[in-house]
């Protein structure tokens, strides 16, 4: 039943991305501002960011997105000029629950959005998904959640049809954060599965 | 029955002592409010050159005095030399002024430096029964100060408690002083810190071999967690499991045959043991939830490990063979980080409460659960091999740092002195 629901699903955000094609060009390039002013978000609380993105609000998230994507490319100059050689945007990050794996709606629409990329890709593009967590729990138990993170978002890219050679994990646990600090705030953004090319 | 032997080594020791000491065998194993604690003088050992080093001298008394404190047995203080119109010889030891000020025990010393060599002898007096109770000799380098020092402790609680003590050991971590996450070795006590790893990539969990020569350790450094060994005394890190995925949470069996990990190489993280060499995994878990940390019990019979099957993380134990698996942590929503004591009897873990986590310790049937730590947030708990202390990582106000304590939680001491954080430690064998 359940993997009907998601078949379902793919089909139907396949057949939005076909149709959007221009839509989804648009969303990519609206990240290029985005991470200019997102420097000074990262620095100060973001709350109210941070609950709407526990909603589905697709621009909230974007900036989450944004900053992570900026953090991101303070301390992974090679991810940087990878993305540059492979003419894309960046694949944005997506985000989960404390101690889940589950995908919420705002991360399927965003694995929608990185199949769509991968799918759209001329060169045979390959990505390494890294499943991380926020700084609670047990750093050993929390590789194991690492990876079901990062498993959990390549199930999604396949059931949305990327093929499965394209595709590989990693878990990081809670050894890579990508902001530092222990609000609640700093910690959502560490929860995630980030997108990485595989070169 | 182990009991029995020691008040026999005890008495074979020192039957003189008998009377006046008895009672305080008890508090060795109690440690139960009361029981006067002996009390033990350190006398700064006396220089047998012509140019002594004060600072060496009182480096030594002090480590001795440091190390019996911790112990909880033994009530230590370092003091000066008696004045006398000549300097005193071991040999010639007077009694009366350590019994008037209140002392059980004694540790005189004397040392002679010559270059860099060292020779230092201590002796053990029983101050009520004006007898010597042990002497050692040892010979090395200025380097060696502090661990001749932990060595002649070691002896002290010998004699005392009819168990050798665990001075001379060693603790393992990961720190992230160097920028990444590398394996580090320092003295039980924190001194001498060695980086044993310098990969540049991120290293965790280390666990001693049971000869406390060589570690097992997960590294990223070809990327994937794998995982290897290396002996303490080269570099060669040797790789024992590099499957697809996870190879996490190495534990070495009790008679070091083989190996039980984490590996997710088929689907899902499960629990399996490995020859030493890595080779023929056996999977003793099937269970579609996260399974890792799997501590053996001292006898290898059993293996307990953290399981988030029933939602949240718990403790099971199993045995060796993945049967008859049973949920031992009852209380509390999120427990991890389980290590068997070596005498078999309890279980140290770490379990979430508010923000953090705090160090128990529970029988190895589930009853006793009982909290050890309150203050910041404690984890990764490994027992000493002699079962008197617990290690563990704690945040307290500054970065993680490696803390000791007694088993039941008195005695909290910070020990590691790097800066950075340092996580994860392991305790080496005797």
């Amino acid at each position: 039943m359940r993997l009907r629901m998601t078949a379902l699903l793919a089909a139907l955000s396949m057949t939005a991305l076909i149709a959007g094609g221009c839509a989804n060009k648009e969303a990519v390039k609206t990240e290029e501002p985005a991470v200019a002013t997102v420097k000074s978000d990262t620095t100060k609380p973001i709350k109210q960011t941070y609950d709407k993105a526990e909603g589905s609000d697709a621009s909230a998230q974007k900036q989450i997105a944004a900053a992570d994507s900026s953090a991101n490319a303070a301390n992974d100059q090679s991810g940087q000029s990878d993305r540059a050689v492979a003419g894309v945007a960046a694949f944005e990050t997506v985000y989960f629950d404390f101690d889940k794996s589950d995908l919420r709606q705002d991360a399927r629409d965003i694995l929608s959005k990185n199949a769509g990329i991968m799918m759209k890709s001329k060169t045979a593009l390959k990505l390494k998904i890294e499943g991380h967590c926020d700084e609670r729990g047990s750093a050993e138990y929390n590789l194991a959640l690492g990876e079901r993170r990062a498993k959990s978002a390549m199930q999604y890219l396949i059931t949305l049809g990327v093929q499965p050679d394209r595709l590989s994990f990693i878990s990081y646990g809670k050894e890579k954060p990508a902001v530092p600090g222990s609000t609640e705030e700093a910690m959502a953004k560490n929860r995630r599965a980030e997108f990485m090319i595989d070169k | 029955m182990r009991k029995t032997f020691y008040i026999l080594l005890f008495l074979v020791a020192f039957p003189a002592a008998l009377p006046a000491l008895a009672g305080n065998i008890e508090a060795v194993e109690v440690t139960a409010p009361g029981n006067r604690q002996l009390k033990l003088a350190v006398e700064t050992p006396r220089s047998l050159n012509t140019s002594p080093n004060a600072t060496s001298a009182r480096e030594m008394s002090a480590v001795i005095a440091f190390d019996m404190n911790m112990s909880g047995t033994i009530s230590a203080e370092t003091r000066e030399q008696l004045p006398a119109a000549t300097p005193v010889p071991l040999a010639g030891t007077s009694y009366l002024p350590w019994s008037t000020a209140g002392f059980d025990l004694l540790v005189r010393g004397e040392y002679s430096i010559t270059g860099d060599n060292l020779t230092v002898e201590f002796r053990l007096f029983d101050v009520l029964n004006q007898k010597m109770m042990t002497s050692k000799r040892y010979l090395g380098k200025i380097k060696d100060l502090r661990y001749f020092a932990h060595s002649f402790a070691d002896e002290i609680m010998l004699f005392v408690t009819g168990e050798k003590g665990c001075f001379t050991t060693h603790v393992a971590y990961v720190s992230n002083q160097s920028g990444n996450k590398e394996i580090v070795i320092m003295n039980w006590d924190g001194y001498n810190q060695l980086q044993l790893t310098r990969n540049g990539s991120i290293n965790l969990n280390p666990d001693f071999s049971p000869d406390g020569r060589e570690l097992l350790f997960t590294s990223y450094k070809r990327g994937n967690p794998d995982l290897y060994k290396r002996a303490l005394s080269n570099t060669v890190e040797v790789p024992v499991s590099n499957r697809k995925g996870l190879n996490i949470t190495g534990s070495w069996s009790p008679d070091s045959s083989k190996i039980a990990l984490t590996l997710s190489k088929d689907g899902n993280s499960e629990i399996y043991t490995l020859a030493k060499d890595g080779s023929r995994p056996v999977r003793l878990t099937v269970n579609s939830a996260i399974e890792v940390s799997p501590a053996w019990s001292p006898d290898g019979a059993r293996i307990a490990f953290v399981s988030d099957r029933l939602g949240k993380p718990q403790i099971f134990i199993m045995n060796a063979d993945g049967g008859n698996v049973r949920r031992l942590t009852t209380a509390g929503s999120y427990n991890v980080n389980p290590r068997w004591s070596p005498k078999g009897d309890k279980i140290a873990y770490a379990r979430m409460s508010g923000g953090g986590f705090q160090i128990f310790t529970i029988n190895s049937d589930g009853t006793g659960d009982t909290q050890l730590t309150s203050a910041g947030s404690s984890e990764n708990p490994a027992w000493s091999p002699d079962g008197r202390f617990i290690t563990f990582s704690s945040k307290r106000g500054g970065a993680e740092a490696i803390y000791v304590m007694r088993s039941d939680g008195s005695g909290q001491t910070r020990v590691s002195q790097g800066k950075g954080k340092t996580t994860q430690p392991a305790w080496s064998s005797h």
